[in-house]
């Protein structure tokens, strides 16, 4: 078996060695068509960040070359110009905030997307092995923390940039020698930046984890929650998820103190640099190389330098929180379906509808449930499959619908390999009623429709038609409001006997070649189970029942008992020998 | 849950939840917090005083590196001390609120009833948990120190300007209402989006769990195109939603920096007049220019602040509706111990106006064998429910030992009680702490317990043992094996009556017979309640029940049936042949 757990990978490291642009590359491809988007966007953010800068030069050359020297005719003429800029900054503010935060928002659709697609192609065995609180984390919440970064903060984040770059490139330009003085310390940031983020990335990393932990714990709590309270055990549900929140208290503590030290590092570097502007800018006054005009604009575009910095520190332990976010979901994205189609190999000369070569099956290497069984099953017979609990008997049935490969060994459908067979064939030939019966919400008509393309555009009438077809339409007026009757995935509001009738239509109407029931009628009432193998009787000659059960006067009519136990399928005689088998076998498994 | 609300008289409706209120317990760590953001901040605008005193000295002449170097970074390095301990309480007071909230409402939910968490629907609680949690969390750390000190920076740097030239200045301050208004504006059209885009992550919640529940059968029935169909609907609408949003704040926040900016052209032209007519000096105007900065920033800063106010508050709404749901108290003190005689009398269930059991009236006496038969939906599994407490009747009473059923205390009660789901429900925990789903379990009673279900064999195979972790969704436990962990979950209790719903579909006819063999010897005083499909196994119980669309058909012993109830003879019939097997083999 694939190793599909998310929270024990071997591969751990690997997510971790990729780099910040190698991430970001990544994120770019998952955006596509934004790409074009992204880049008027940035068009326009460059816009903006430029014209922010210039106003703080246009109102120092007004000052310097005007106010000092009292021309106020100079003064007006330049506030003319510059309402102009604020005018176009007003525009291309809302251009740039406008297009951003839909690339944001439609990036986050992507990536959700995305990540559910991923989910959907997983094999059964992915669901197995993760906790559904702990994907629906992934998927609603460190996505989201992608977005955020993307939608509030990557905006500014570049303007941000931008601005600092402008602002770096004015101070150079109007003097060389205080411009490389003020920038000096950012040097400071960049070395502690560099240092630090790789720790924070791994505490907010640990911190999603452990929100993860958190919504798994909800998730099982809520939903197993009639034996919470039949059982008495209100506190074991306020003991478990005080044990999740406390472990997510402190991992975001420390996650939390870890994104805020940025701050007070760069604020205390940006004082730094305005005292070397003011020290060394005097210095030079003093030395006759500079002005006092330029001065107090050259220290408006220290703050337009050391401001966005600012920004950017606060920014960067968001960039730190989108980055851990995504590993945990590229996590997800790296994962391969393990049950691809395989090209077609040479078809055995088997007439059966299915054979068993030699398959062996574990679901934890060692552990074999199945052993180098072999067996046929031909076209428009009825099987019946008995055995112990625990005997393999669901495991069977679950690699003729392949949702698991055997372990080694073949299983052939119409004598091809069944791995060579695409998954839209083959879940059109088999049905297969799985033991937990699986509702939607939604109402009935919805979850007889499932995953059922055929019948979807009929309207009400002709439904009922295609049902009496196969005599199904004596069921549906067991139900309250017929096709409308609303449906509850958790199915509190329906017994577990009518969700099992809901999963036989469901399954029935689609008319498959191989039907495979397993305990599919386990807790419906043996008068209508009577009424359900009368509709299985009487389904084409050519369709090939599987039998899955313990009550025996379900597998009566069968004609071939298969008895399934430690590991073995072996064929029983008759009827009786089959009981005999139940009664006298020494259980092994 | 309206509809709850609703029907408390109006004195009694709590009044619309003020997001701030959830700040109260924690009065002394927000104090300190604020206190540290302002002196951070107060001592922030030190600095351009600073400056502009190091010009003006120089223009004069009087100008020392020595002041100036010690001042400055005497400032910077308190406002750095100043800004990490304010940083630190800040993550502990949110956090803080987090965790407490979360605990809260966990413990409120922990104390519902069975039907409520239902009716609430799990996936909003579980939205409420986390997302509208962590939205509060938000509201803590970004907005409560920013707020404070925005508004502190705002009024500070006012009266600053209002000292250097208070003309100028409340020329320049009109910007404030004018910013202030187009804000309130466009939060008041914004709550209803955010109340939206939150019930829009309930959904995207609801469609992912129902996929991952649902994995098996989407599997084998190739649906994949229509599950991500389904997700693509709602995580569109969450899109154009969001986009929403998007668009008042894209409109807003170019806004607020235009004003801004207009405000430095009043500076320029207005305060450029002044220099120009020697009114006011040089280093005046470059303050009064830093100053304008000082209070721009925190004016857009408060912007932000109120998107996280405006989103908290709709969060809080949410998870105050839970919080403020009543609670039903457990009133009964009666701890007696059980005999195990139970009485229905006139009992009526009904789901909306869907009724569900009809006028049940039925008495059970202590250590007998009780079974209940009849077709799907016939109301045997609410019949159990309401026997447990999970499920109350909407008119009559239930007795056990003809006291009432309200009037006992739960904990003692339930403990006597136990309950074999129909439906395996597992915990992501060690077998030994799936059958001992009780801290009062005892080895001996686990032992005891797991012997009876037969499950020895199948631990005993198990390299772990007891200690392994099994789950519900794993694939290490069989249908009946699941079964038969549930029915030792019920046994270790060592309960006096013990209710099995449909124990026998899932586990084959000879584990069956041994475990009820087992049963009665291990556990002699029991009383048993039995729904079941399977005449054979009961036929010589005290009393069978038939059911039938909620209402009871007929109730004796198997003889007495055979002879009376037609619906009997025919469920006897449909399960003749096999009996016959059966019986012949034994």
């Amino acid at each position: 078996m694939a190793n599909y757990n998310l929270n024990i990978q071997k591969g751990q490291a690997a997510p971790a060695k990729s780099s910040v642009f190698n991430t970001i590359k990544r994120l770019l491809t998952l955006m596509g068509e934004e790409r074009k988007n992204l880049f008027v966007a940035l068009i326009f953010i460059f816009i903006n960040s430029g014209l922010n800068l210039l106003a703080p030069y246009l109102l120092g050359q007004a000052v310097d070359k005007y106010v000092v020297t009292h021309q106020y005719q100079g003064v007006i003429q330049y506030s003319l110009i510059l309402l102009g800029i604020f005018v176009a900054a007003l525009f291309s503010g809302y251009t740039q905030s406008q297009m951003m935060g839909r690339v944001g928002q439609r990036m986050l659709f992507n990536l959700r997307n995305t990540v559910f697609s991923k989910l959907q192609d997983l094999p059964i065995d992915f669901f197995n092995q993760n906790k559904a609180g702990d994907l629906i984390s992934r998927i609603n919440n460190d996505t989201d923390k992608i977005n955020q970064f993307f939608s509030q903060s990557l905006v500014q984040f570049m303007s941000s940039i931008f601005g600092m770059i402008g602002a770096a490139v004015f101070l150079l330009s109007i003097n060389l020698k205080l411009g490389l003085a003020t920038l000096a310390p950012a040097l400071l940031i960049w070395v502690f930046t560099k240092g630090f983020s790789p720790l924070v990335k791994k505490l907010n990393t640990a911190n999603m984890k452990s929100t993860g932990g958190l919504s798994a714990e909800i998730q099982e709590s809520l939903n197993n929650f009639k034996v919470i309270v039949a059982f008495n055990r209100r506190d074991y549900f306020r003991r478990k998820f005080d044990e999740a929140n406390t472990a997510n208290y402190r991992s975001a503590i420390r996650a939390g103190i870890a994104n805020n030290i940025f701050m007070p590092v760069y604020s205390l570097v940006a004082n730094i640099g305005q005292l070397v502007v003011l020290g060394f800018g005097i210095y030079l006054i003093a030395a006759g190389e500079f002005s006092i005009g330029l001065l107090i604009s050259f220290i408006a575009y220290v703050t337009q330098f050391y401001n966005p910095l600012r920004q950017i520190a606060a920014l960067w332990a968001n960039f730190q929180v989108a980055l851990a976010g995504w590993d945990r979901i590229s996590q997800i994205l790296v994962l391969e379906n393990n049950l691809q189609q395989q090209a077609a190999t040479q078809t055995e000369k088997k007439s059966a509808l299915i054979s068993f070569i030699d398959v062996t099956f574990a679901y934890v290497p060692g552990k074999n449930i199945l052993n180098k069984v072999s067996f046929d099953l031909e076209r428009g017979k009825t099987y019946a499959f008995v055995g112990p609990t625990g005997g393999g008997k669901t495991t069977t049935a679950s690699l003729i619908a392949r949702l698991y490969d055997p372990t080694s060994g073949t299983v052939l459908l119409n004598g091809a390999d069944i791995r060579t067979i695409s998954d839209s064939q083959r879940t059109a030939k088999i049905g297969f009623i799985l033991q937990e019966p699986v509702l939607f919400t939604g109402n009935l008509r919805d979850n007889i429709l499932y995953g059922n393309q055929c019948f979807s555009n009929l309207n009400d009438e002709e439904l009922m038609r295609e049902l009496n077809e196969v005599g199904l339409d004596g069921l549906i007026e067991r139900f309250e409001n017929g096709f409308d009757t609303p449906i509850n995935a958790s199915g509190d509001n329906i017994s577990l006997g009518q969700r099992q009738i809901i999963a036989f239509i469901r399954a029935v109407i689609r008319r498959p070649d191989l039907l495979i029931l397993d305990e599919a009628t386990a807790n419906i009432d043996t008068v209508t189970e009577q009424l359900l193998d009368d509709i299985l009787r009487k389904l084409p000659r050519s369709t090939t029942r599987i039998i899955i059960a313990h009550r025996l006067n379900t597998i009566e009519n069968a004609d071939e008992i298969f008895f399934v136990n430690s590991g073995t399928v072996t064929r029983a005689g008759s009827l009786s020998d089959a009981v005999s088998l139940l009664l006298n076998d020494k259980r092994e498994s | 849950m309206n509809k709850k609300e609703d029907s408390l008289p109006s004195d009694k409706r709590p009044k619309k939840p003020n997001i701030f209120s959830v700040l109260s317990p924690y009065k002394p760590m927000i104090f300190l917090l604020i206190l540290f953001a302002l002196l951070s901040n107060g001592v922030n605008l030190i600095i351009p005083q600073i400056i502009s005193h190091a010009i003006d000295d120089f223009s004069l002449g009087e100008f020392s590196y020595r002041k100036l170097i010690i001042e400055f970074l005497a400032a910077s390095i308190v406002i750095f001390l100043f800004t990490i301990l304010q940083s630190i309480i800040q993550t502990y007071t949110s956090e803080k609120v987090a965790r407490d909230l979360r605990t809260q409402l966990s413990a409120k939910i922990s104390r519902q009833s069975f039907s409520f968490i239902q009716q609430a629907n799990p996936n909003k609680l579980l939205t409420n948990l986390t997302s509208d949690i962590d939205s509060i969390k938000m509201f803590v750390s970004m907005g409560v120190v920013s707020l404070a000190s925005s508004v502190f920076v705002v009024i500070a740097a006012s009266i600053l300007l209002i000292t250097i030239d208070w003309k100028l200045a409340l020329t320049i301050l009109t910007i404030i209402p004018i910013i202030s208004g187009a804000f309130a504006i466009v939060f008041r059209k914004l709550q209803p989006l955010f109340k939206r885009s939150r019930e829009v992550i309930d959904r995207l919640n609801k469609v992912i769990n129902e996929s991952i529940l649902g994995a098996a059968l989407i599997r084998v029935l190739n649906a994949h195109t229509m599950e991500y169909n389904k997700f693509l609907d709602v995580n569109t609408e969450a899109r154009n939603l969001g986009i929403s949003i998007l668009r008042f704040f894209a409109t807003l926040i170019p806004i607020v920096v235009f004003v801004g900016n207009m405000a430095s052209l009043i500076i320029l032209a207005l305060g450029g007049h002044y220099v120009i007519q020697g009114r006011m000096s040089l280093g005046d105007f470059a303050a009064f220019s830093s100053y304008l900065t000082l209070l721009i920033f925190p004016i857009m800063v408060i912007g932000f602040i109120s998107n996280f106010i405006a989103q908290a508050s709709v969060a809080y709404g949410r998870i105050s509706e839970v919080m403020n749901a009543p609670e039903t108290a457990d009133t009964g003190t009666i701890d007696n111990e059980l005999k195990g005689n139970m009485e229905f009398k006139n009992v009526n269930v009904q789901f909306g106006n869907k009724p569900v059991l009809k006028n049940i009236s039925l008495q059970i006496q202590a250590h007998t064998l009780t079974a209940i038969i009849g077709p799907t939906a016939a109301g045997k599994t609410q019949l159990l429910y309401l026997l447990t407490g999970l499920l109350k009747p909407t008119t009559g009473d239930i007795f056990f030992d003809d006291t009432e059923l309200s009037l006992f205390n739960k904990e003692r009660f339930q403990h006597q009680i136990g309950f074999v789901f129909q439906d395996s429900v597992i915990f992501n925990l060690s077998l030994r702490e799936n059958i001992a789903f009780n801290e009062t379990v005892t080895d001996e009673l686990m032992n005891k317990a797991i012997e009876t279900a037969e499950l020895q064999d199948f631990i005993g195979s198990l390299p772990d043992g007891l200690e392994t972790i099994v789950s519900e969704r794993g694939n290490s436990l069989s249908g009946g094996q699941k079964q038969r962990i549930m029915l030792a979950r019920a046994l270790a209790l060592n309960p006096k009556i013990l209710l099995l719903d449909d124990f026998t579909a899932r586990v084959d006819n000879q584990t069956e017979k041994k475990i009820l063999e087992n049963i009665r010897q291990n556990y002699p005083d029991l009383t048993l309640l039995s729904v079941t499909q399977k005449i054979a196994s009961v036929q010589h119980y005290n009393q069978i029940v038939v059911m039938e669309e909620g209402e009871i058909l007929a109730v004796g012993t198997h003889e007495y049936l055979l002879e009376n109830s037609t619906e009997y003879v025919q469920i006897f019939n449909s399960q003749r042949s096999t009996n016959e097997i059966e019986t012949t083999e034994d």
